[in-house]
């Protein structure tokens, strides 16, 4: 019996497999990862717990995980990430541990069929898949799919499975161990560590369920919650205000991502549907608000859409499905596809121009082309990495001299300047196939492509326009939308950041003047934001914003909501002065398993898990020397191609003492030593942690 | 989920009889109606139910229906997790009376379809099912052995009475469409009874994809672009034009 049974939420058991030995266990949920809520939580103890320091990447000793929260699969909005954990194939140059979140209806299934988590260890000696269907789970042959494309691979186990199967596979990349892999589910949703599943030899996971996640709370008050919830949620990124002026609406913002508006048509639908006003008290129409094909393509997005779509259980549909008939014929692609963000832009970014301009007819192709490869290879862009190395490699030389005369000459690089979207033809197979040393090298992630072509990390640091950070990865949401609170998380991960906390508020579309009321309830004063690109010299109440915004990040990734949506710190409402409420993930967390926690407890719990991936850090880095050695600050952050001076309108460069005092300002406010940056051993006892400081102790690696 | 027929009881063995190895269609049902209505009492040979041995014949219509707009439909499932959330405390897309999910990847033919794909590998097209409320006849209740789908207040829905219902899947079998579920937890059938006049699935849709209309008789209109066939069971012409 299950300890579970007296909390609702988690489903109660987390699976165990072991690819070596193909041992299938199972675990309680509640008994062993309650402290740790889900999610990354599971997935940082499972690594700490059962990874050695020394594992790398391709080792049957490292470990995949793939968790999901107490709100996954309920009707809580945005509850469809699971969160993939893992050591991290790109992180550079070390392996250090890395999640991906992916979306889709795949953690939303594998609850129905029965697990919380699954966490898969060693290697199978012939490639594999596992079925996951009504609580068993089967290791299934898969050399009949593989060296095929995750579409293929999908069709072929849902025929296995039944068509209401959810399918995450690896393409032809991750079976060919190229670190820049990805793990995709539901057509377009997808995370990283594609490589780390290929070197399991394991193609794909199928969960099918018909199984149920009870709701500890009164029903009733449940209703209550999730509707007061959805009255909060702005559109995509929790943009709070519309992109142009609205007769519901006293602000307008033509920046934000809120792009309804009469007149605005799904043009592709059949018949066409107009988003029309999205007056933000009509909850039926929070669907239509947000279109990543609107604003990221411009006026032949909406031309193209078909629809939204998304996860399970969110309202806000942030992958856009557009139609382009002409691909079909010309490229011999399906018609539809369906991604968002750097995603949806994935062949079109490689470019620098189209013969009919950056918005014309063959740009959108290039996505279509780009989306159509990439999401079947299971090729992963690095945030927009891979196509930003890929420009400044060729026009600036590089690939000519690093690559062989007889590689480079093998591709069309006419039909690459003219802005022939057919070249991706020729160059994402090669990743994916590791044909050739160009698309080997591209392959690997930058710090690994690099160090291979004997180019050093500061030419990239330095360059303004590559956006590129530190450990092979790029900036996610920095300085230029938050200032000194963006580069302190930028400087917190082993990958690209991918925490949206601090971005959904300053980028919400509010007025500054409202944002900073806002600001001095959430974070104790105004100071806290500034005006993007007009930004003021660090102080407190930014390192708090700071620290709330990477515990909160933790916290999503935990329970099980977007963080891509959440925190809801603002609301479209007047009538609440734009307020949002910060307590909304507690409200849903204690209703939905029957554990009351405050705000502050879940923080609490949050930072656990926060702190557990630093320990990680420092213990996968060998050293306590956090500030110096991992929380680096690229030298573009410095800069300002028209030599502007920090704190002054227009730029987003930053003031290098400024930013030292900042991450001084931020270790205080963690708990950390200020001098190595790393957590004390109080922080650590606090939190629950001691035998993590108590292992760390032992190595020297302790403040 | 489908659920096998227990095919070793009597009710079995006489829709194996209509329809072996097969789900009763709409259609069948009809003929059915009509090769048994000499004598509506011959459906008591599904045996003497502590409800009574006579099958409830409803002819009552419902005053509404769900209805829904396969283009506006964004695949979000929200309609199915309100269903079963608000209604039954519990996330439950296998038991919900509005089903989204079966549709999703595929469209409702399922994945052989190459070119004509719906769902979200294919044209994108999310058909949702749900239940019509059917005026008479209604097969679930037809077919129920107990007489526990009954017509209920205050909007003339077909609810399932969980006391009379014992859990035999038969109504699984008769809807032509798929749309009652049996949930192993309670061991009960479970159908859409339009949550006595708010549908929940209505109100949580986020993309106006869903509408709670009126029943309208529509039996005695010729739609314009078809040939009119009699193919009404004669015994109905009693009741329908």
């Amino acid at each position: 019996m299950f300890m579970t049974a007296r909390y609702g939420g988690w489903v109660g058991r987390v699976l165990r497999v072991d690819l070596s030995t193909g041992r299938i266990t199972t675990e309680d949920t509640v008994e062993k990862y309650k402290d740790y809520i889900g999610g990354t939580g599971i997935g940082y103890k499972v690594l700490w717990d059962e990874v050695p320091a020394d594992t790398k990447v391709f080792d049957p000793e490292n470990k995949i995980i793939f968790a999901t929260g107490p709100l996954a699969g309920t009707s809580a909005p945005c509850n469809g990430r699971t969160a993939v954990t893992t050591l991290w194939p790109t992180c550079w140059p070390r392996h250090l541990v890395g999640t991906g979140h992916m979306g889709g209806h795949f953690a939303a299934e594998m609850k129905y069929a029965g697990f919380d988590a699954i966490i898969i260890e060693g290697r199978a000696d012939h490639p594999v898949w596992l079925r996951v269907a009504d609580g068993k789970a089967v290791i299934m042959d898969a050399r009949g799919v593989w060296g095929q494309g995750i579409r293929r691979t999908t069709y072929e186990i849902s025929r296995q499975m039944g068509p209401e199967a959810v399918v995450a596979a690896i393409g032809q990349s991750g079976e060919n161990l190229v670190p820049m892999s990805v793990i995709m589910n539901s057509v377009s949703h997808s995370a990283g560590g594609g490589a780390v599943m290929g070197s399991k030899n394991l193609k794909a996971i199928g969960v099918l369920g018909a199984g149920s996640i009870h709701i500890a709370g009164d029903k009733e008050e449940w209703e209550k919650a999730v509707k007061y919830h959805l009255s909060l949620f702005g559109a995509n990124n929790q943009a709070v205000v519309p992109n142009s002026p609205q007769p519901w609406a006293e602000h307008y913002n033509p920046a934000t991502r809120w792009v309804a508006s009469e007149g605005r048509q799904w043009g592709s639908a059949n018949p066409p549907i107009d988003t029309g006003p999205c007056d933000p008290h009509n909850l039926n129409r929070i669907a239509y608000r947000s279109n990543s094909a609107a604003f990221f393509l411009g006026e032949q997005g909406w031309r193209h859409t078909v629809r939204g779509n998304g996860c399970t259980g969110c309202p806000i549909r942030c992958h856009t499905i557009i139609k382009v008939p002409a691909v079909a014929a010309k490229y011999g692609i399906p018609e539809t596809g369906q991604n968002k963000c750097s995603g949806l832009v994935f062949g079109k970014s490689f470019f620098r121009s189209f013969p009919d301009g950056l918005m014309g007819q063959t740009s959108i192709e290039a996505c279509m082309v780009g989306m159509h490869l990439a999401d079947d290879l299971g090729v992963w862009n690095n945030y927009g990495q891979l196509q930003r190395d890929f420009q400044k490699c060729y026009y600036e030389g590089i690939f000519e001299s690093k690559v062989g005369e007889k590689d480079f000459r093998s591709y069309s690089w006419d039909k690459f300047e003219k802005g022939d979207p057919a070249f991706l033809f020729e160059l994402l197979p090669r990743i994916a196939a590791k044909e050739g040393d160009l698309a080997t090298a591209l392959g690997l992630g930058t710090g690994y492509m690099l160090e291979a072509w004997g180019i050093a990390e500061t030419d990239w640091k330095s360059d303004h326009n590559l956006h590129y950070w530190k450990l092979g990865h790029p900036k996610h949401h920095s300085n230029e939308d938050a200032g000194q609170t963006g580069v302190i998380i930028n400087t917190q991960y082993n990958r690209d950041a991918q925490c949206h906390s601090h971005t959904n508020f300053t980028r919400n579309g509010l007025p500054i003047e409202v944002q900073k009321k806002l600001a001095a309830d959430l974070w104790g004063s105004p100071d806290a934001v500034d005006t993007p690109g007009a930004f003021t010299p660090m102080n407190v109440y930014k390192a708090r914003m700071a620290k709330w915004s990477l515990l909160r990040k933790e916290l999503h990734d935990s329970i099980s909501l977007c963080n891509w949506m959440g925190p809801w710190s603002s609301s479209p409402l007047r009538e609440r002065g734009y307020r949002g409420d910060d307590t909304i993930e507690s409200l849903l967390y204690s209703l939905v398993t029957g554990d009351k926690k405050s705000r502050q407890e879940l923080d609490e719990a949050a930072e656990r898990i926060f702190v557990l991936h630093r320990a990680l850090t420092i213990r996968g880095m060998g050293t306590k020397q956090m500030r110096t050695k991992h929380d680096t600050i690229p030298d573009w952050v410095y800069g300002d191609d028209k030599d502007r001076v920090p704190f002054t309108k227009g730029t987003i460069q930053m003031d290098k003492i400024d930013i030292q005092n900042a991450m001084l300002m931020f270790y205080e406010e963690a708990g950390w030593d200020k001098e190595t940056g790393s957590p004390t051993r109080e922080t650590y006892r606090r939190l629950g942690l001691a035998d993590v400081a108590g292992e760390l102790g032992k190595k020297g690696l302790l403040a | 989920m489908k659920s096998p027929i227990d095919t070793g009881g009597i009710a079995g063995q006489i829709l194996s009889i209509i329809a072996p190895g097969r789900p009763l269609s709409r259609r069948k049902v009809l003929k059915l109606c009509g090769a048994t209505a000499a004598g509506m009492a011959s459906w008591s040979f599904f045996g003497p139910g502590a409800a009574g041995s006579v099958p409830i014949i409803i002819t009552e219509q419902s005053h509404g229906l769900v209805i829904g707009d396969p283009t506006r439909c964004v695949a979000c499932r929200r309609c199915e997790l309100a269903c079963t959330d608000f209604n039954d405390g519990k996330s439950s897309p296998a038991t919900s009376r509005i089903k989204v999910r079966r549709n999703i990847n595929f469209g409702p033919t399922g994945l052989y379809t190459g070119q004509q794909t719906q769902g979200d590998w294919g044209t994108g097209l999310i058909v949702q099912d749900f239940c019509k409320q059917c005026p008479h006849p209604v097969p679930c209740a037809d077919a129920c052995p107990n007489a526990a789908i009954e017509v209920k207040p205050p909007v003339n829905a077909r609810v399932i009475d969980p006391e009379k219902c014992t859990g035999c899947k038969i109504c699984l079998k008769a809807c032509p469409w798929e749309m009652i579920s049996f949930d192993p937890e309670t061991t009960k059938a479970t159908k859409c009874f339009l949550c006595n006049g708010r549908p929940k699935c209505v109100e949580a849709c986020p993309a106006e994809a869903l509408t709670y209309v009126s029943w309208v008789d529509l039996t005695g209109k010729v739609p314009p672009r078809i040939t009119p066939t009699l193919n009404k069971p004669y015994a109905c012409g009693d009741c329908h034009k």
